[in-house]
């Protein structure tokens, strides 16, 4: 089969137990990265790590004490546990010396360890339903049901909801805990509920992907859609829809993969989605940086070369032989040429038949550069008892990125100064 | 004299079994300018957490207008130090500033046109209105902290209590605060600002708090800036308290019987 049949018996209903675990899966990472972007914004990152472990003392106990398999029976435990080990961090944390990442280590480590003890016993004991219990740990997305479903549909809408009614309350305590509280918001309400949307959801979720990838669920989306926005709604709806299209495309690939596993597919397609927001995003992403970078490199050049027809041209007065800027300049030739193009492009010089003849606009953008330079090296004597063939090279670097009000800052901190250290006038 | 607006009684607040404060008693005028000083681990930002209620005193208690601070707190506004918050957090200038008006409406209500306009005035007060809608992780030192004041601005309370609003921030920004600060004044309103510059405090201040872990002094500024009492604020004479917590620290051992 190709890939695209594949695709289409997939979305034709008759393939319905995948339907069901990609609408699933999709559902549930909706909703951990909705609540997930909080524990991001409160950089508690690994309160989820700790939660997924913790839960799974719970689900042992929750056996152990009816010795049946009811989803219904694991969740209570799950929530429970995952309650007690948050409980736990914050009491240690605020009645120890410890320091935060030692305590979240511990305390993962110590429930995650009596999770797997307890487990083992269970194992051990021969009563024959307990097999498929380990699912909890690396999870069993492939065999979800129609309940399943139904319980990540309504986490992912309780999520959805709390979020929409509480959003100011969130993100006002994530931004500043102890400014809301003076403004008398119900900070340990907040907290609670942020904390229990986040242990019910890690203790869903946990069923689905297993402890260890839970918690890429929770931070992953967040950790992508920062870096698309700054806006904590569209942070919100972005890392929802990362989360829901990672986990049907995460189910999509394992299915056509034969006996690939789904849950860490999912965390696959996640990475990806994170590793977009960080190369395209338009605030800190690396392209981003890279165009800043490009176009910094373009006005240096385009200054430089500027500056250079102003002095060999005798402060724009002449045309000058495109020979003798190469020559004097030891510019390539090639490079000065893209360089020179962009200039007329921007209407600052003109190019007729190798010479080159600075405008009016052209001379005052080429004073602009110089008397920038000149101040900065001013600025640089005056106040940071520099000599003056010191800092010449500074301000070659500087003259790029005085901005109009930085120069017009300088020029009343100096007191509008006629000449620079070297002695050439300041063009004004 | 005028009125009292904050009393502290007998306040201490622990940490683990440090006193960060230690039976601290004053009461200060309305309608002054008041400087909390003294010298780092002092407990001069502790004092103005616990006048706020967002650190819980151990034993003692403070009140405002002789009132609990849930009965006034529609009129109470505090400015955090602005280095205690990640500035790289998804919100605008207008977002933080609006986060003023939550008091007023709560959790749920939606902020009214009437907000919007004190938000607005509350920017243009600070010089900060072009910037409404500038990301805050793009803002200067000097001008997250106009923001800060924006915010407890837009409140509309009569009292602030200011967590180190001079550090380190450029000097238009001090100047204007400066001035804002006697705007304020003038208009009746009293304001506690945590403060460290010996050198301003004569200039800025009506009214000092001199704090050491205990109270050291409080007054008007021209009784209590002598050099014998900043002296025991800031020389080595009181580094004996210090010691004192550090045992109690160390040795796990209660200030109180209970």
């Amino acid at each position: 089969m190709s890939f695209w049949e594949h695709i289409t018996t997939f979305f034709s209903a008759e393939n319905y137990t995948l339907f069901v675990v990609s609408i699933g899966s999709g559902v549930l990472c909706l909703a951990a990265g909705v609540v997930g972007t909080f524990t991001y914004l409160r950089k508690r990152a690994l309160i989820g790590d700790v939660i997924s472990h913790s839960v799974l003392p719970g689900v042992a106990i929750a056996f152990m004490l009816s010795g049946v398999k009811n989803p219904f029976y694991f969740l209570t435990g799950a929530i429970i546990s995952g309650l007690i080990s948050i409980w736990v961090v914050d009491y240690v944390q605020s009645n120890s010396k410890l320091k935060p990442d030692t305590i979240l280590a511990l305390t993962l480590s110590v429930f995650f360890g009596i999770g797997i003890v307890l487990l083992t016993k269970i194992q051990h004991s021969g009563n024959a339903a307990q097999s498929g219990l380990d699912s909890f740990l690396f999870g069993k997305a492939a065999s979800m049901g129609m309940l399943d479903i139904q319980v990540f549909s309504a986490i992912a809408i309780l999520n959805v909801i709390c979020v929409s009614i509480f959003l100011r309350g969130f993100s006002t305590i994530s931004f500043d805990e102890h400014y809301a509280k003076s403004i008398g918001l119900n900070v340990s309400l907040i907290k609670s509920l942020l904390a229990i949307l986040t242990v019910v959801t890690v203790a869903i979720g946990v069923q689905a992907v297993g402890v260890v990838l839970m918690a890429a669920l929770l931070i992953t989306p967040a950790a992508g859609a920062r870096f698309l926005t700054n806006s904590i709604q569209l942070m919100l709806i972005y890392a929802g829809s990362f989360g829901f299209l990672s986990g049907i495309t995460g189910v999509v690939i394992s299915y056509t993969g034969n006996g690939m596993p789904t849950g860490p597919w999912i965390v696959v397609v996640l990475s990806v989605f994170a590793l977009v927001g960080i190369l395209f995003g338009k605030r800190k992403g690396v392209f981003a940086r890279m165009r800043i970078r490009q176009s910094n490199h373009i006005k240096i050049n385009n200054e430089n070369v500027l500056k250079d027809i102003y002095k060999l041209g005798n402060e724009g007065q002449n045309s000058l032989p495109l020979a003798e800027l190469i020559e004097k300049e030891k510019y390539s030739p090639v490079k000065v040429r893209t360089v020179l193009n962009r200039l007329e492009k921007k209407d600052l010089i003109d190019l007729v038949r190798g010479f080159i003849i600075l405008n009016e606009k052209g001379k005052l953008a080429a004073q602009e550069v110089i008397r920038k330079h000149r101040l900065w090296e001013i600025y640089l004597t005056k106040f940071f008892q520099l000599d003056a063939d010191h800092i010449h090279d500074d301000a070659e670097g500087i003259e790029h990125i005085i901005t109009p009000e930085i120069e017009k800052e300088l020029i009343k901190l100096l007191d509008r100064p006629e000449v620079d250290p070297h002695k050439s006038k300041i063009p004004y | 004299m005028s009125k009292t607006i904050i009393e502290a009684h007998n306040l201490t607040v622990v940490y683990g079994r440090k006193p960060a404060l230690w039976n601290v008693d004053f009461e200060l005028p309305e309608k002054q300018v008041i400087g909390i000083m003294g010298p780092n681990g002092s407990g001069k930002s502790t004092l103005l957490k616990s006048i706020m209620g967002v650190v819980e005193p151990t034993s003692g208690f403070t009140r405002i207008y002789d009132q609990e601070l849930d009965d006034v707190r529609d009129r109470v506004s505090y400015v955090p130090q602005r280095q205690e918050i990640d500035w790289d957090f998804p919100a605008s200038v207008w977002d933080i500033v609006s986060m003023g008006r939550f008091q007023k409406r709560g959790l749920f209500k939606k902020l009214t046109s009437e907000d919007k306009d004190i938000v607005a005035e509350s920017l243009e007060k600070v010089n900060m209105l072009g910037f409404a809608k500038r990301q805050i992780s793009q803002l200067s030192g000097g001008q997250q902290q106009r923001v800060f004041l924006a915010r407890a601005i837009a409140q509309q309370g009569d009292l602030f209590l200011m967590d180190e609003p001079f550090a380190g921030v450029d000097i238009a920004t001090e100047e204007m605060i400066i001035s804002l600060l006697k705007d304020m004044k003038e208009a009746g309103k009293t304001l506690v600002i945590v403060h460290h510059d010996l050198h301003t405090a004569q200039s800025y201040f009506d009214y000092l708090v001199l704090l050491n872990t205990r109270l050291v002094a409080s007054g008007p500024v021209k009784d209590v800036f002598t050099d014998n009492i900043l002296t025991d604020t800031y020389g080595g004479r009181l580094t004996t308290i210090a010691k004192i917590s550090q045992e109690l620290e160390n040795k796990d051992f209660p200030i109180r019987h209970k």
